[in-house]
């Protein structure tokens, strides 16, 4: 190692033990003093650590006293430094390690898309119940569902949605799939809003399922008719409930012998929902007013409805025996001019069958 | 707040500080400035570092203080976003959405840039900022805020930092997708 003698005090030693001021070369104790000095004078004091070019700045290897180190920059770098200090090399192990992460994101995107799809229909689901368009929300959040079925965002959407279009059993189905409808806390407000919506609905149902109950045991439709009404007011998000008590408002006429208020009732009934029962029962109250007054045309248009009724059955083997159930009544009503009910029917001609309206 | 030891959480935090000093390496060798040393992880104070030559060129000086937030912020939001969706939104327990989530907070939580590393940049800065340099110009609020939550971070606010980014970015990407 290369010596140095300090300017003020003479000390001899290694170069990397001095500093280098005004030209000239100090010992550490001595540098602070001049530098001290000269300030004091309003002279610059700056002084800079004399380095030994025979050793290397990195390493610490020495040259020998004949040769230096390459100087680059600034620094004496031996020729083992030296290409490393001027392009570091990344360590295997961290290209390895960005590999194998890499790799792991690949797969993670790859098993994500799942999860992507199902999170995009997440959003698009509650941005459209942000909307209100709850019956366009509800295919986007089954569709989470089915991939999250314990996602308590998903489960509240879903059943929200649902609840708002009167579908409680697509509620119901989201609600159960959530840990059986377990749900953590009781008072998020998400929870609470979707409770009392349940709550309204299954009341609802309740009323409903009395008042068909009632309608199946006959001669109750007018009580029927008005718990029917009741639900349907307290639920009007479920159209079945309101469509339900207009069927039981005609099925109250019809007991209380009010054949065009039956026919009215029906008929709109078939405007609101052209199907085969709807047909039917059309056909059914013509039918009374062919039997009360003679009219030969409302013979006719309860022909023609009950050819509507068999047409749209066709597609449908239980509707078809629906309708052929109820043809036979409405047949037998034209032919006989004699007005009687389902269970009247039954016990003349259907011994042994179940009464029902 | 509870305070938990620098080198237990650099070690339950290590890829963040790797991909930290990786940022600084990578943009030292970008700007192709000489690196004395490098330690990508230890179990000390500091837990990494890059030693590398001073410059007189201050968007290197920018890229190479400021990278790594830079870097270690944008991997943050990729791998956070891959978990995202199954951890926060979906509640499905999938461990490779979980482990996403450790690494993606891990590096987010070690955005910050040292105080070393902004205090070169705030001497450089307000002189070439009053040039019309437009990276200084940038740097100077960036450091300044940086600075306080870097004193802030005994206060938890780099992995408070760490959970925003890992949360608050992929539910932005992914509502912007879904519009």
């Amino acid at each position: 190692m290369r010596q140095a003698t300090c300017h003020s005090c003479g000390l001899t030693t290694t170069i990397r033990s001095f500093y280098s001021f005004q030209g000239k070369t100090y010992c550490e104790p001595c540098v602070w003093k001049a530098s001290k000095e000269a300030a004091e004078k309003g002279q610059p004091s700056e002084y800079t650590s004399l380095t030994d070019n025979s050793i290397c700045a990195r390493c610490g290897a020495y040259s020998g006293d004949s040769k230096d180190h390459a100087v680059i920059g600034k620094l004496p770098l031996c020729a083992t430094c030296a290409p490393q200090v001027v392009s570091w090399p990344y360590p295997q192990w961290l290209k390895a390690s960005l590999a194998v992460v890499l790799a792991l994101l690949l797969i993670a995107l790859s098993n994500g898309r799942k999860y992507f799809k199902a999170g995009k229909s997440l959003y698009i689901g509650e941005r459209l119940v942000d909307e209100k368009q709850y019956a366009k929300a509800l295919p986007y959040l089954e569709e989470t569902l089915k991939i999250a079925p314990r996602s308590d965002k998903a489960v509240f959407l879903a059943a929200k949605a649902a609840l708002k279009i009167g579908d409680v059993a697509t509620a119901d189905k989201a609600i159960q799939g959530h840990n059986g409808g377990y749900f953590e806390d009781a008072n998020d407000s998400d929870y609470l809003e979707v409770k009392a919506l349940w709550d309204r609905a299954i009341g609802a149902a309740d009323k409903a399922n009395k008042a068909t109950e009632l309608a199946k045991q006959g001669g109750h439709d007018v009580e029927a008719a008005k718990l029917m009404h009741d639900a349907a007011s307290a639920y009007p998000e479920a159209e079945g409930l309101s469509e339900a008590a207009t069927q039981l408002d005609a099925g109250a006429a019809f007991e209380r012998k009010d054949y065009d208020a039956f026919l009215e009732l029906e008929q709109k009934q078939w405007k609101q929902y052209p199907e085969s029962g709807t047909a039917a029962a059309v056909a059914s109250a013509f039918a009374c007013k062919y039997a009360i007054t003679g009219n030969a045309e409302f013979r006719k248009q309860a022909e023609d409805m009950l050819k509507q009724a068999e047409e749209r059955a066709k597609a449908d083997p239980k509707q078809m025996e629906n309708f052929r159930e109820y043809e036979e009544r409405i047949r037998y009503r034209l032919q006989s001019r004699e007005i009687i009910d389902k269970p009247e029917y039954d016990r003349r001609f259907r011994q042994g069958q179940a009464a029902g309206k | 707040m509870f305070f938990i030891p620098g080198p237990i959480i650099a070690a339950l935090s290590f890829p963040g500080v790797i991909i930290h000093e990786t940022g600084h390496l990578f943009f030292c060798k970008l700007f192709k400035l000489q690196v004395y040393d490098v330690c990508f992880f230890q179990f000390g104070n500091p837990a990494g570092y890059v030693v590398h030559e001073e410059t007189e060129n201050f968007t290197a000086l920018f890229f190479v203080s400021l990278g790594p937030f830079f870097v270690n912020t944008t991997l943050c939001v990729i791998f956070c976003s891959a978990a995202f969706l199954p951890v926060w939104e979906l509640k499905v327990t999938d461990p490779l959405a979980y482990f996403f989530y450790w690494l993606g907070l891990s590096i987010g939580m070690h955005a910050f840039p040292s105080t070393a590393d902004l205090s070169n940049l705030w001497d450089k800065a307000p002189t070439l900022a009053k040039k019309g340099n437009p990276l200084a110009i940038i740097s100077l609020p960036f450091a300044a805020l940086l600075y306080v939550l870097n004193l802030a971070r005994v206060v938890w606010a780099d992995l408070g930092y760490g959970i925003a980014v890992g949360i608050l970015g992929p539910l932005a990407l992914f509502r912007a997708l879904a519009r």
